[in-house]
């Protein structure tokens, strides 16, 4: 592309080309957030589940609060693209549904500290569970909604369990709403930039 | 009746990297280079009219120890934008 004029209708070729070229293969690293926090999370709770059975001290909850913190280490870390970048609309709409779940995140997790009786596990997984529906939805790709669906209908299950069992839960409900949906949109991507 | 087609938009360059820039939030120099396939020159210069005449942000910032530029367009160079869409649409005898 050079600074030569164009006519009237190669001006209206070319917006369209840069535009339909700008919208497809911004796909590469859609999983990044959902890779880095869900690994955080999963590994977190593991580590969690096995301070609570070995030690029955209740402090080891205070660990949850290194998802937020890594995670948002990491995404600083390795989250921005260090190649070419563009922002789309989508993109910045899914950052808003995941910055406001994740504020209400924190928030609760705050009064949760105060309160024991407090269904924490159920909460964060219908919260997270509803941000990964959202996120499937915007990018209008049915796998990671299902996998938010089934990640936000699991919050009913610890109210049937008990204490650290509720902890596993989280566990495997956050590999299949977070780390699943993270290794598809890379998956996609890739093959979107082959 | 035939409108006038805005000059700093009348340019290959300077409207493809307004058409990038109208369908993002914003976009980086590299991302510019790779969609235009223009030379950094070129595009440097470019940039800075656009800058020069509002239509354009230019933030030059580091993503580690590299320097990143990203551009976005503002207000003014959306309504430009859209004024000469429509200037063209007359030369072609489109209607809206």
């Amino acid at each position: 592309m050079e600074d030569k004029i164009l006519n009237e209708k190669e001006s209206l070729e070319l917006i369209s080309k840069m535009i339909q070229n700008t919208q497809t293969k911004l796909e590469s690293g859609k999983g990044k957030p959902f890779l880095i926090f869900g690994y955080i999370a999963f590994i977190v709770s593991i580590a969690v589940y096995v301070l609570l059975v070995t030690t029955n001290n209740q402090y080891a909850n205070l660990l949850w609060w290194a998802i937020p913190l890594l995670g948002g280490l990491f995404m600083y870390k390795f989250g921005r693209s260090k190649d070419k970048y563009a922002k789309t609309y989508i993109d910045r709409m899914i950052n808003t549904v995941w910055a406001v779940i994740g504020t209400v995140m924190i928030l609760v997790s705050f009064f949760a500290f105060f309160n024991h009786s407090f269904p924490m596990v159920s909460l964060m997984l219908l919260l997270s569970g509803i941000a990964s529906t959202l996120t499937g939805l915007i990018i209008k790709y049915v796998p990671i909604v299902i996998c938010g669906i089934i990640g936000t209908l699991t919050c009913v299950l610890p109210f049937l369990f008990y204490g650290s069992e509720q902890v596993l839960i989280y566990t495997v409900a956050v590999f299949v709403m977070m780390v699943i949906p993270g290794h598809i949109l890379n998956y996609k991507g890739r093959k979107a930039n082959v | 009746m035939f409108k006038e087609l805005n000059p700093l938009l009348h340019s290959e360059l300077r409207l493809g990297i307004m058409s990038i820039l109208i369908s993002v939030v914003e976009a980086d120099f590299l991302f510019i280079k790779e969609k235009t396939g223009a030379t950094v020159g070129n595009i440097s210069v470019q940039l800075e009219k656009l800058s020069a005449a509002g239509y354009i942000q230019v933030e030059k910032g580091f993503i580690g120890k590299r320097t990143r530029t990203v551009c976005k367009i503002t207000p003014k160079g959306t309504a430009a934008f859209a004024e000469y869409v429509e200037a063209l649409k007359s030369y072609l005898d489109i209607k809206s």
